[in-house]
């Protein structure tokens, strides 16, 4: 993802809430400090697909507010 | 003040505190730059100090460790060596780890941020490894032994003081594991009945190596009744069988560390390393049926669905992907006992000799030694 924004690509993660922390460190590590991170509750994995569903409901709208402010 | 001094000083790399023991233990834990335990105050002194066994640049980065990717110079590891308790002839070791961690094939990136409870596990082999006293009989895995003990504990300081695997934020393990303190042995060489670890690898055995595995906490077999090798690898290889263990998914290296007496007795129809590997893979299987229904669902039948597809509920499920993937060593002193280490799945053990800056293999630590 951090290459897909240097090269001036939207890009996003989708980051657990307990993940946050690293996924912050390691956006900062890897240049890109801004890089959104997609909030979502811990955990992801190991659920089944009603769960997955839910979560990326939450994601989705992070998703649309991202593509629509890195366009305008 | 020592040149090295100096040139911290220059670079802002150099901070001070109230020199009492307890103060400088403080100091350290409020910055995060400790395990927990005491350590050595890293003062430049003792930083050159440890240096005088580096023919390295001492500012130029020999690594950079994830996940911060920090530049792991000799005057930092140096540092944590110091810290750790580290002898100055330890500190080529302590470089040569830091140095097989780095290789890709170890994937240091993803065993320090995982979930999984891995370590670097260090096994020495060679000359070096007795001359510097890493212990290879009696609680070899245990307490006591200097070099073991600070040997490891430097690298796992480095990982963190360096690296950033600080719980929680670079490190993500969930419960951890003991061993994340120090997990540092060397093969008991003159007790095994097959070739070293590093001879079987192709390197000479006048060489001296480091193999690193990111492996979880040793677990014990138990076996003082088998007399045959088929009685004693049937013991341990029910000790490998065990369903939580990465190594049934992934392609990891296992660890069996064989006690010299289980070594003998498995050895004693005549039996090669290769043969007790072929053995092993055979017979540490559990059937599919002891996984659970949501696993079996889940992971076997798509992840592994090349393998389990349709695969019947009694199909053997082996505990590593190949039968050569299995690490065996001897270590340890008198006693019926052997030890099985798991590792973390996408992994694979790395292997390095110590050699000094012309390229010739170090026969000795003192060829080392600067000036």
């Amino acid at each position: 993802m951090a290459q897909l924004t240097k090269r001036g690509l939207i890009a996003a993660v989708v980051c657990s809430d307990n993940f946050m922390k690293l996924g912050t460190a390691q956006a900062k590590v890897f240049g890109v400090p801004d890089l959104p991170l997609l909030k979502i509750q811990h955990p992801l994995g190991g659920l089944g697909m009603d769960k997955v569903r839910e979560r990326a409901a939450v994601a989705l709208p992070q998703l649309i507010k991202v593509v629509r402010e890195k366009q305008s | 003040m020592s040149s090295l001094a100096d040139m911290l000083k220059k670079q802002g790399a150099m901070v001070e505190c109230d020199d009492d023991p307890e103060a400088v233990f403080e100091f350290l834990c409020s910055k995060g730059w400790s395990d927990g335990l005491p350590v050595i105050p890293p003062t430049p002194e003792r930083v050159e100090r440890m240096l005088s066994y580096c023919d390295r640049d001492f500012d130029r980065p020999v690594v950079r460790i994830p996940p911060r990717f920090g530049a792991a110079t000799p005057i930092r590891v140096a540092a944590n060596a110091v810290m750790a308790g580290c002898k100055p002839e330890y500190f080529p070791l302590v470089l040569l780890a830091l140095e097989a961690l780095a290789e890709e094939p170890y994937n240091l990136y993803g065993t320090q941020a995982t979930t999984h409870p891995c370590t670097p596990m260090l096994i020495f082999n060679g000359p070096v490894a007795a001359e510097v006293g890493i212990n290879s009989g009696h609680n070899a895995m245990g307490n006591y032994f200097r070099a073991n003990a600070v040997i490891g504990r430097a690298v796992r300081l480095a990982l963190v003081n360096i690296g950033a695997a600080i719980p929680g934020i670079g490190d993500m393990a969930t419960a951890g594991t003991p061993a994340k303190f120090t997990f540092c042995v060397a093969e008991n060489e003159a007790a095994s009945p097959w070739e070293p670890l590093h001879v079987e690898l192709g390197f000479p055995r006048a060489s001296s190596t480091v193999t690193v595995v990111a492996a979880e906490s040793p677990h014990n077999v138990n076996d003082h009744e088998s007399l045959t090798p088929e009685g004693i690898l049937t013991m341990i290889a029910g000790t490998m069988a065990i369903t939580g263990s990465n190594n049934a998914y992934y392609a990891g290296q296992p660890v069996m560390a064989f006690g010299p007496e289980h070594a003998a007795t498995a050895a004693s129809g005549g039996m090669s390393k290769a043969g007790v590997k072929q053995w092993l893979f055979d017979h540490a299987t559990i059937p599919l049926s002891k996984f659970s229904k949501e696993g079996i669902e889940r992971r076997f039948r798509r992840k592994l669905a090349d393998q389990f597809a349709n695969a019947p509920l009694d199909a053997p499920v082996h505990m590593w992907a190949k039968p050569e993937d299995l690490i065996v060593i001897v270590t340890g002193g008198a006693g019926k006992h052997s030890q099985y280490v798991p590792t973390f799945g996408n992994t694979r053990a790395v292997t390095r000799v110590l050699k000094r800056s012309d390229g010739e293999l170090v026969k000795s630590i003192q060829e080392l030694r600067r000036g």
